[in-house]
């Protein structure tokens, strides 16, 4: 460094700014951190086991069915056949469903585990940015701010698309020996099996994409996540305390938050008195747009 | 070329940039100069675009910063040493940063080379000690070769080694024609770098000029007069514009005067003198002169006495 050299190359093959450059500026960033790999390996291995206990849990449960009639509650497998109102595996599974033990839905099983896991991840992949100072060496480079954000969304989106992708279709070749021991049939064929593994990961990309508006507006890694949160997992909560008053408006209501219109997404059939999925994906897709939009001019309008 | 024009920035009633005008040509030096907290920093980030200005506007080489369509090749900036992702590597950063403009990784090695990083290009930036991470913040902004280089206090927490580093590069860049601004609150580093001073107090410009001509403007050329008849040679020269000044005995400080002036007075009137010295002002004095009404932090005085060590003494034990 004691001496001074040209810092004048021959010449700098490109130079411009492009939308591609700050992708793949965007795509580097993503990688290039040791805790995001662990992150998404320890996720990745974590979704799957998920959905593995899942399928042993409902395997457990439509076998008792079987064996125990209406008298609901998973038995052991060595209870003793009551010989009375025994039902047949069609019916268990549809028993099983209504529990909210979804045997075809096992392959997404671990999908709230994604969701708060990548959603966060997306929170602190832009406030990470203003926490570390980083955002003002980004800003410099793409002073135009927007590309910069649409970047980051679309790593985030294809990332979380891809990892739940691969990880909802090992849990389904997992999944798939655990449910043949109890005697039940899952392929990809079957009732909404293979929509569930194809969406899941839209719904994950989403949240990442509320998530990554949420480090954007609020510019804290802790503030977002706990908005995240509260967003995907409180609301639900509380909204289905509402439910308990009289009335079909409170029942509908919280069908309106994300994580639930989120899930509408992604079920098989109409429920009475429920949202079609369709309704939910453009409701969830509501939710995305309401977030986004405000989290984009906060990013071009406020000093960084 | 850097201008601005009224440029202003208003943090509800605090004033950090009152309305500034200035230019700063390509070829040439030009230090960024004043205390503290005079606006230095906020003027330096509204010329990138990080804050938005209340009034007025600054450019680039004609255009504003955010409307160039090759912004890294424009402005090289270092703004803060800590703009960095402390768990990313150095080469990663600058693999980052580069990626936006398509600038090659051969470019990036050479920064790497160049600011002397190379043994620790693949450690966590986060670890990197100030000098270090100023030596990447410079990595940073050659990245795109800029035809203006922005840089706000590069040679803080530097080794010697790296000062004269930095000194020799932007030299060398105003040499290739290139526009070079560098902040700093040490008027001394300022007096062997720049060519031009813009001077910055409490938000307002106080001095924009050579650095010699600031050196002249505010030197009362003074000279010392030792004499026996401190009376007699007072009464001489104490006409119209020229100050005289006794402070201890048998001298004389005289303000309007050269030294040959002075001797010939005394000669005409055979008084004796035994010394003349013209006292030059330093520029770290000038400096002060310039700045001492627009200090946002006044620092308190240590007292002389006995009472500072004791109660420093009081406060450990």
């Amino acid at each position: 460094m004691s001496t001074t050299k040209s810092s004048a190359p021959a010449h700098i093959a490109g130079g411009s700014l492009t939308f591609m450059g700050a992708l793949r500026s965007e795509w580097i960033k993503f990688r290039s951190l040791r805790s995001t790999q662990l992150l998404l390996a320890f996720t990745f291995v974590a979704v799957v086991g998920v959905a593995a206990f899942a399928a042993w849990v409902r395997g457990m449960f439509v076998e008792g069915m079987m064996a125990l009639g209406g008298a609901a509650g998973p038995t052991g497998p060595d209870t003793p056949p009551t010989g009375q109102t025994t039902m047949t595996m069609d019916q268990a599974i549809a028993s099983a469903n209504e529990q909210g033990l979804n045997v075809y839905g096992t392959p997404i099983a671990g999908l709230q585990l994604g969701i708060l896991v990548l959603g966060a991840l997306a929170v602190i992949f832009m406030a990470s940015e203003f926490g570390t100072g980083m955002i003002r060496s980004t800003m410099t480079a793409v002073p135009k701010r927007l590309p910069v954000f649409f970047a980051k969304a679309i790593v985030l989106a294809v990332v979380s698309y891809v990892l739940t992708l691969a990880a909802a279709i090992v849990s389904f070749f997992v999944s798939m020996p655990l449910l043949n021991i109890y005697g039940i049939k899952l392929s990809l064929g079957m009732d909404g099996v293979l929509s569930s593994i194809l969406l899941g990961g839209v719904y994950v990309a989403g949240v990442a994409v509320i998530g990554l508006s949420l480090g954007t507006l609020i510019r804290s890694a802790a503030g977002g996540v706990v908005v995240l949160v509260a967003l995907f997992f409180l609301l639900e909560i509380a909204t289905s305390l509402l439910s308990l008053i009289p009335g079909d408006f409170w029942k509908y209501v919280g069908q309106y938050v994300p994580s639930v219109a989120g899930g509408r997404m992604l079920e098989i059939g109409d429920k009475a008195a429920f949202i079609s999925p369709l309704s939910g994906g453009l409701i969830f897709l509501a939710w995305i747009v309401v977030i986004t939009v405000p989290a984009a001019i906060s990013l071009k309008t406020r000093d960084i | 070329m850097i201008e601005a024009t009224n440029l202003a920035k208003r943090y509800g009633a605090t004033v950090a940039v009152g309305g500034v005008s200035f230019t700063v040509e390509p070829g040439l030096v030009t230090g960024f100069l004043g205390p503290n907290g005079a606006g230095k920093s906020t003027t330096m980030r509204m010329i990138v675009g990080l804050d938005k200005p209340t009034a007025g506007t600054a450019t680039v080489n004609g255009k504003k910063y955010a409307d160039h369509r090759d912004p890294l090749h424009q402005v090289g900036a270092l703004l803060d040493a800590k703009a960095v992702h402390t768990s990313r590597s150095a080469y990663n950063h600058l693999l980052a940063l580069a990626a936006t403009a398509n600038i090659p990784t051969s470019r990036v090695n050479e920064v790497i080379d160049m600011t002397g990083l190379a043994a620790v290009a693949k450690k966590k930036a986060g670890g990197f000690s100030l000098g270090m991470g100023q030596r990447l913040g410079i990595a940073s902004a050659l990245l795109g070769d800029p035809q203006t280089l922005i840089l706000d206090e590069p040679v803080n927490g530097l080794d010697p080694e790296g000062v004269l580093w930095v000194r020799n590069l932007a030299k060398h860049l105003a040499g290739q024609g290139k526009t070079v601004f560098l902040s700093s609150h040490l008027m001394s580093e300022m007096a062997l770098t720049a060519d031009r001073l813009i001077v910055i107090g409490r938000g307002q410009i106080i001095a924009d000029a050579p650095i010699a001509e600031i050196l002249a403007g505010t030197q009362q050329a003074k000279v010392r007069v030792r004499t026996p008849e401190v009376t007699k040679l007072s009464q001489l020269m104490g006409n119209n514009g020229v100050r005289v000044e006794c402070h201890e005995n048998e001298t004389l400080e005289v303000t309007g005067l050269d030294s040959r002036q002075i001797a010939a007075a005394a000669l005409e009137n055979r008084v004796l003198v035994y010394e003349l010295t013209p006292l030059t002002t330093s520029l770290e004095e000038a400096y002060f002169n310039l700045t001492k009404d627009s200090v946002e932090y006044h620092s308190q005085e240590f007292s002389d006495d006995a009472s500072a060590p004791a109660a420093v003494k009081e406060y450990q034990g």
